[in-house]
């Protein structure tokens, strides 16, 4: 019932006598402070998004140095950085990325959700409240800790190496090799990223009625059988929407490999976002900045969009 | 429907698949600890190193220290002024908090109770500012900012993480209004209040579990922030928490290990202390927003 007024449930007789009296005149009172309600949040988006937002697709297609003028250059910014052998490495990174987070880090979470939900006891709680730990660190902290674990000649594994004696294990570049530096921001990711997963995993597995979990038995079905057969059809529409979730905190990924690699050694470890900043803000490239930019939000919108329709259809889980 | 799940997330009857065997519940639970011993790791070594001299850690890492050494604790947190980075971060917090909570929550009302076409498009472009990844805007939020005056200052932070937070927490605000009863609204309506007075009288209070939630996410989001920060912050007096533990790994870096495992300890213990206090509610808030997506 839309009556102007937002009231959804009135008698009958006050919904006759308020509409009479509206025809007559728009009630003010009620549009005065709506107006006075949404203008805080209007203007903060206003300013600090929306034209941000234009101007970015703007600067885009212009080079500009630092603050001075602007000459309009079309799509040179994009066709440069197509072409540069940095956002070829960035953009696969990206998607290396979001591959293996999808093909390592769902599968952990599921397994370590599934035997928290299926063995509960008094621990559960207290675990889930653990696993939970790591996604709550800033990343600042957890890049600190990373580099902590990895770091050469005096990180945990280079000391613990060293009093093993066992130096084929302190021969390891964890940071410095570019083949096994990616590996290692990946690791320390998982560790942070993974707490999500799981408490979101677990809350749906969870929800499964206990009629079907009580038939399941009843048929019996192996612990096996029950997860195979009937979680996972569960929890598949969680699944997909953590890995689209993945897959957009890949294409925004800064902190972890800026802070621990630098997204080096030469590009081993570099993103979409690095290149982004250090084409504006230590190049001062800002056109080209600002196209990083414009392709980050094209394929995150890309994303969005299709988690959008998987919720759609797949109704939510509430 | 809608406020039941933000009560509950997470904290439902549980669905249990009686094990069989006593033996593989036993296995599994022990996977589980070791794996949630995995998590806590790198939190708990730092502790082996920082009560040692540089001198003792590169001889004997793993042995107990043999004097108990305060000093890096000390020399941790003068390099990179901790307190003032605290202080820094504790305003930012606060700003972010000031400006993001009411906005998104007297905006979410008004999406919620007074609908209609013009308010429905206005959500809509609510809607899609919450797709929109601040690393987008990073260049034109820097330019803004020296335009306006607010480069490197906590005001100048705080203000673009409000507009990046509104979305999602008009949103939230919006389906919880919407999960209240109208008839409550009405009966103050008859009692003579106005619309301000529902709001503020009736429907605010009812809405303490969002706002809690709101308050306590806002805190995290705005503490763990580095991007954002390490663009528009430049003088090391105005560096918040996290740009300051960034220093001290560019800086310092882990040379010198017992102190870098002091500055470890120093800066997870906030986080840490908030979450042991607090984990329950952060991951009721958590999920209460992912599963309404």
């Amino acid at each position: 019932m839309k009556n102007g007024t937002g009231v959804h449930v009135l008698p009958q007789t006050t919904i006759l006598h308020r509409r009479k009296r509206e025809k007559k005149k728009r009630d003010w009172n009620s549009i005065i402070f709506q107006a006075i309600f949404l203008l805080p949040a209007i203007a903060f988006l206003l300013v600090f998004m929306y034209y941000p937002i234009e101007e970015t697709f703007r600067i885009s297609l212009t080079r500009s140095v630092g603050l001075g003028d602007a000459d309009f250059i079309g799509f040179q910014n994009y066709s440069r950085l197509f072409a540069s052998t940095e956002f070829r490495a960035g953009f696969m990174n990206v998607l290396a990325w979001a591959f293996w987070s999808i093909v390592i880090q769902i599968p952990l979470a599921f397994f370590i959700a599934f035997s928290l939900t299926a063995y509960r006891n008094r621990l559960t709680g207290t675990l889930r409240a653990v696993y939970y730990l790591a996604s709550v660190m800033p990343s600042a902290i957890v890049a600190m800790l990373g580099r902590f674990i990895f770091a050469p000649r005096f990180g945990v594994i280079a000391s613990l190496a060293e009093a093993l004696n066992w130096t084929w294990l302190g021969r390891i570049d964890f940071l410095g090799n570019p083949d096994i530096a990616f590996w290692s921001v990946f690791a320390v990711a998982t560790w942070t990223y993974t707490g999500f997963p799981i408490v979101y995993f677990m809350a749906n597995i969870e929800q499964i009625p206990m009629e079907i979990r009580e038939s399941a038995q009843l048929d019996g079905a192996t612990q096996g059988q029950y997860a195979r057969y009937i979680v996972i059809p569960w929890v598949s529409y969680a699944i997909r929407i953590v890995a689209i979730i993945s897959t957009v905190g890949s294409l925004k990924l800064f902190d972890l490999p800026w802070l621990i690699t630098s997204g080096g050694p030469v590009h081993a470890t570099t993103t979409l976002a690095i290149i982004l900043y250090k084409q504006g803000f230590v190049n001062w490239q800002y056109g080209r900045a600002a196209a990083v930019g414009v392709v980050i939000f094209l394929l995150s919108l890309i994303f969005t969009v299709a988690q959008f329709s998987i919720q759609r259809k797949g109704g939510d889980v509430n | 429907m809608k406020e039941i799940s933000l009560a509950t997330a997470g904290n439902g009857k549980f669905s249990r698949f009686r094990p069989r065997s006593g033996i593989s519940g036993v296995i599994n639970n022990l996977i589980l600890v070791i794996l949630a011993l995995a998590v806590v790791l790198p939190l708990l070594l730092p502790w082996f190193f920082v009560f040692k001299t540089r001198l003792e850690f590169s001889y004997s890492p793993w042995s107990l220290p043999a004097q108990i050494q305060w000093n890096n604790f000390q020399e941790a947190w003068k390099a990179i002024h901790i307190g003032q980075g605290l202080m820094n971060t504790f305003w930012v917090c606060l700003g972010a908090i000031v400006c993001t909570v009411p906005a998104a929550g007297m905006a979410g009302y008004i999406f919620a109770r007074y609908r209609s076409k013009v308010t429905e498009v206005i959500f809509y472009a609510v809607l899609v500012g919450y797709f929109v990844p601040v690393h987008m805007v990073l260049i034109p939020l820097y330019q803004l900012n020296v335009k306006l005056g607010i480069i490197d200052t906590l005001p100048g932070l705080f203000l673009p993480m409000t507009a990046f937070g509104i979305p999602f927490w008009t949103i939230i605000y919006r389906s919880f209004f919407r999960g209240l009863p109208g008839e409550l609204a009405e009966a103050a309506r008859i009692d003579g209040a106005g619309h301000a007075g529902i709001f503020f009288r009736v429907m605010l209070p009812l809405a303490n579990p969002a706002t809690i939630l709101a308050v306590l996410l806002v805190f995290i989001g705005s503490w763990s922030d580095y991007l954002l920060s390490l663009v528009l912050l430049n003088s090391p007096r105005n560096f918040t928490m996290q740009l300051r533990v960034a220093q001290f790994l560019n800086q310092y870096g882990t040379d010198n290990m017992p102190r870098y495992a002091a500055a470890a300890v120093i800066s997870a213990a906030p986080t840490l202390l908030l979450y042991i206090i607090g984990h329950r509610w952060i991951i009721r808030g958590t999920l209460a927003g992912a599963l309404k997506g």
